[in-house]
């Protein structure tokens, strides 16, 4: 059986505003935030993004560990990545060889061959990684609270009316529910394996051989969720799914907040495209670092 | 609706495009308008097989070679689209968890009639009467996966019931309930016939389903008929090993058969202490406390069964032994040390725990490898290893299937890999969550035998000889009266009674509070304890009765 999400009703701006609209100011915002390099024009969606959070008034305790987890990831793959490589980010970045070091060290050499790599963080590099971790963040803050504030019931009906035919908008709701699922079949079988001695922080040895030893949880898991996925199937096929249109019982109306929701959403990408056309947003260095050395 | 007979079944035969015996051979079956038909069988007799045949997932999701038919109100099935087989035949599968799509109660009952594309109105209406005829209005707004089993088998129910079907087909309806929730299905069943609808209730609990009145026995074996009739008394042709009878029918049959056995010895207790509860507390997170001033002593040549109702809290207690949970209050001591001072692998090698499920552990490519995974993390040799393994293989009687994958097993076969891989470890307490949930009678009976029965004049068993205590967690009671030399009844996170299973289980008005119902077993054992002076299984208790 699929679980959800610890979704709990509350009265509050965002949770009164439709799903539909959230998941469109969502798209819009994450759009907008695609048209710019220049952290000056990222910091005013991540402060958006920063009220609609507190807005929404969730408990810390229930967000604790997915903050973990987004911080461990924006920060080391994102951060330590803009910061070492310069990849993912404007070309100037990645081809900057000018600008003042900050930090600079051979960390391995090769034997025989004498391959170095060596780490050598610029100022430029330093800024892109600001930069990058504004903009993961804006979007990582947006995100975080739609599982605890959006309504399991709603989530079919509400792709449905933004249009997804029957099967796909169903398809989007169990999905939804799949991975808080994983998260209880991953922890019983943690249990399971740790009641037989197994434990996870003791993994050892290289790649490979800390995989195969992954596989006492992964392989239960995979098992679980795709037996799991046969049973859904045959529930659904014995109650008629997917034979006819069908009928959505739930309907969800817009209000005219969330019309004015929408509108801003939209008109932020309009204003974010038009700055981008005009040539405004691309990537920047504080000159006054730039000259520093 | 034509006048045809709801089911008629002819010459129906199928085997599954993976297997090269038939599951079902040569069925024929007439069910009436309102009728109410029970069909038993041990496990993989062809029960299920049947159900999916009238219920049209063979052949559309189930491929294989089928022969004969089955007609619903004169329509040939294989004529039928799912979805006109759905607005007669509603199937309530075996687990309602593996039946629930939607994660609202309101979602779950209207998903049915908003599949078939019916207006808005109508779909509010029929939701609206089933939860009304099953009496959960209330439940309306919850959300499914936090009802408990006996809630969310009556959603699951109410599912099906909005599509208004005039046959319901329930597919062991009873396995993942507990006693007194079994009790009420049991009961609305007979009101849902009573009312007109046509029940076909497959179950191998016969004893439980004659609750229900059911109007007529199809009993199949290998996937044959061998008995289809009146269920007044036992029908000869019916095997009390396959499925559960009532006590008094089976004793009958073993003193017609000569085959009454004499009391089994009783396993001795020493009473040293190898696991301490010392007013234990524990509450999940922030939520309400789950356990409640629990103490509890564990002691050497225990045969323990913890009994009480979902959701009373016997999982939440038996992981405090094994460490997985630490108590919020109080403490719990292993062999006189603190689990707060213990890892979960380091008490393993004295507390041994197999889960209720054996899908959440089976990993490895072979049973052997399964069945050293455990000692090899306590650091045994590989001498020792290979030989907790060898030993293990010999006890679950796994002889032939080393090289076999786990995954590929049956589920009995999976949940005997599962208990030896805990056997290997050589631990010195044994814990068994819900050992026979899953099995179908016959199989569970020949299972707890192996592990459980004396195999020598001094009351020891494969597990006693083993293990210096070994406790279980189940719903049925049978099973705590016929194996257990102690019995601990939880209920709403306390111990409310502990002591030999004669001191606990006569009292029936303590087991109502904790939803356990009595079975016509103990009844007929109370019956008799003046003269035998302890429980006895069945066929120690054929030797008694006259």
């Amino acid at each position: 059986m699929l679980v959800t999400w610890k979704y709990r009703p509350r009265d509050t701006f965002v949770q009164r505003l439709d799903p539909r609209a959230r998941l469109i100011f969502l798209a819009c915002m994450i759009l907008a935030v695609f048209q710019f390099w220049d952290i000056r024009f990222l910091l005013p969606f991540f402060v958006i993004s920063l009220t609609l959070y507190f807005l929404a008034r969730i408990e810390w305790h229930d967000v604790r560990r997915a903050w973990i987890f987004i911080l461990l990831f924006v920060t080391f793959i994102v951060g330590l990545n803009a910061l070492l490589s310069g990849r993912g980010g404007p070309l100037e970045v990645l081809q900057d060889v000018s600008s003042r070091v900050i930090f600079q060290a051979r960390i391995l050499t090769v034997p025989l061959v004498g391959w170095t790599w060596t780490v050598r963080i610029t100022v430029v590099k330093a800024v892109f990684a600001a930069t990058q971790l504004v903009r993961i963040l804006t979007m990582a803050i947006l995100a975080i609270p739609i599982p605890y504030t959006f309504d399991p019931s709603r989530y079919g009906v509400a792709f449905r009316q933004l249009g997804l035919p029957d099967k796909a908008a169903y398809t989007m709701d169990l999905a939804f529910r799949f991975v808080p699922t994983l998260g209880r079949d991953f922890g019983i079988t943690l249990d399971a394996q740790r009641a037989r001695g197994y434990e996870v922080d003791r993994l050892k040895g290289g790649i490979i051989s800390r995989l195969r030893r992954l596989a006492p949880l992964v392989v239960p898991v995979t098992m679980l969720a795709i037996v799991g996925g046969e049973d859904v199937v045959d529930a659904m096929d014995l109650r008629a799914f997917g034979t006819r249109p069908r009928t959505w019982t739930v309907r969800l109306e817009y209000d005219t907040k969330d019309r004015l929701f929408i509108a801003f959403g939209v008109l932020l990408v309009v204003v974010s495209v038009a700055l981008n056309i005009l040539g405004y947003g691309d990537f920047w260095v504080p000159s006054a670092l730039l000259a520093g050395g | 609706m034509s006048e045809a007979p709801p089911i008629v079944v002819e010459n129906l035969s199928f085997r599954y495009r993976t297997r090269t015996e038939l599951a079902i051979e040569d069925i024929s079956l007439m069910v009436h308008p309102g009728e109410m038909i029970l069909v038993a069988g041990a496990s993989g007799c062809g029960k299920t097989t049947l159900a999916r045949c009238i219920n049209g997932l063979i052949p559309r999701s189930y491929k294989g070679e089928l022969k004969g038919s089955v007609h619903l109100y004169g329509r040939p099935v294989s004529g039928m689209t799912l979805a006109e087989i759905a607005q007669v035949v509603g199937t309530l599968l075996q687990d309602p968890e593996r039946q629930i799509v939607a994660s609202q109660v309101f979602a779950e009952v209207a998903f049915g009639p908003e599949n078939l594309g019916l207006p808005r109105e109508e779909v509010l209406e029929r939701v609206g009467e089933a939860l009304h005829r099953l009496g959960i209005e209330h439940l309306r707004e919850r959300e499914t996966f936090n009802l408990s089993g006996g809630e969310k088998q009556k959603v699951a129910l109410a599912g099906v019931l909005a599509m208004r079907p005039t046959v319901l087909l329930l597919d062991e309806p009873l396995a993942s309930l507990d006693p007194a929730s079994a009790h009420e299905a049991l009961a609305l069943f007979r009101r849902l016939a009573d009312e007109g609808t046509t029940i076909v209730l497959v179950e191998h609990r016969v004893e439980d389903a004659l609750a229900a009145r059911p109007d007529r026995l199809l009993y199949i074996e290998d996937g044959r008929v061998r008995y289809l009739g009146p269920i007044d008394s036992l029908p000869p042709e019916v095997d009390p090993a396959q499925v559960k009878l009532p006590a008094a029918w089976v004793v009958k049959y073993l003193r017609q058969q000569g085959k009454m056995t004499p009391p089994p010895p009783v396993p001795e207790r020493d009473g040293e202490a190898l696991v301490v509860f010392e007013d234990v507390d524990y509450a999940y997170g922030d939520g309400p406390l789950v356990l409640k001033g629990v103490n509890l002593t564990i002691r050497r040549g225990d045969l323990l069964a913890v009994l009480g109702p979902n959701g009373a809290g016997k999982s939440t207690l038996v992981k405090h032994a094994i460490g997985l949970l630490k108590p919020t209050r109080g403490r719990v001591l292993v062999e006189g040390k603190d689990t707060r001072d213990l890892s979960v692998a380091q008490v393993a090698s004295t507390v041994g725990y197999v889960f209720q499920s054996p899908s959440h552990m089976l990993f490895a490519p072979t049973v052997l490898e399964e069945l050293a995974f455990g000692p090899e993390n306590l650091g045994f040799d590989s001498d020792a290893t290979a030989q907790a393994v060898r030993e293990s293989v010999q006890v679950v009687n796994l002889q032939g299937m080393e090289k076999y994958s786990p995954l590929g097993l049956s589920f009995g076969q999976q949940k005997r890999t599962a208990i030896a891989a805990v056997l290997a470890m050589r631990s010195r307490i044994l814990i068994l969550d819900e050992p026979t949930a899953g099995q179908d009678y016959a199989n569970y009976t020949r299972f707890m035998n192996t592990l459980c029965r004396a195999t020598d004049g001094r009351g020891q068993s494969l597990l006693s000889s083993r293990f210096a205590a070994t406790l279980f967690i189940t719903h049925d009671l049978d099973l705590a009266l016929t194996y257990a030399n102690r019995v601990v009844l939880v209920s709403d996170g306390r111990i409310v009674a502990d002591g030999r299973p004669e001191d606990v289980l006569q009292d029936f008005a303590l087991l109502e509070r904790c939803r356990v119902r009595p079975t016509s077993l103990l009844r007929m054992n109370c019956e008799f304890l003046p003269k035998t002076g302890r429980f006895l299984p069945v066929e120690a208790l054929a030797a008694y009765a006259a």
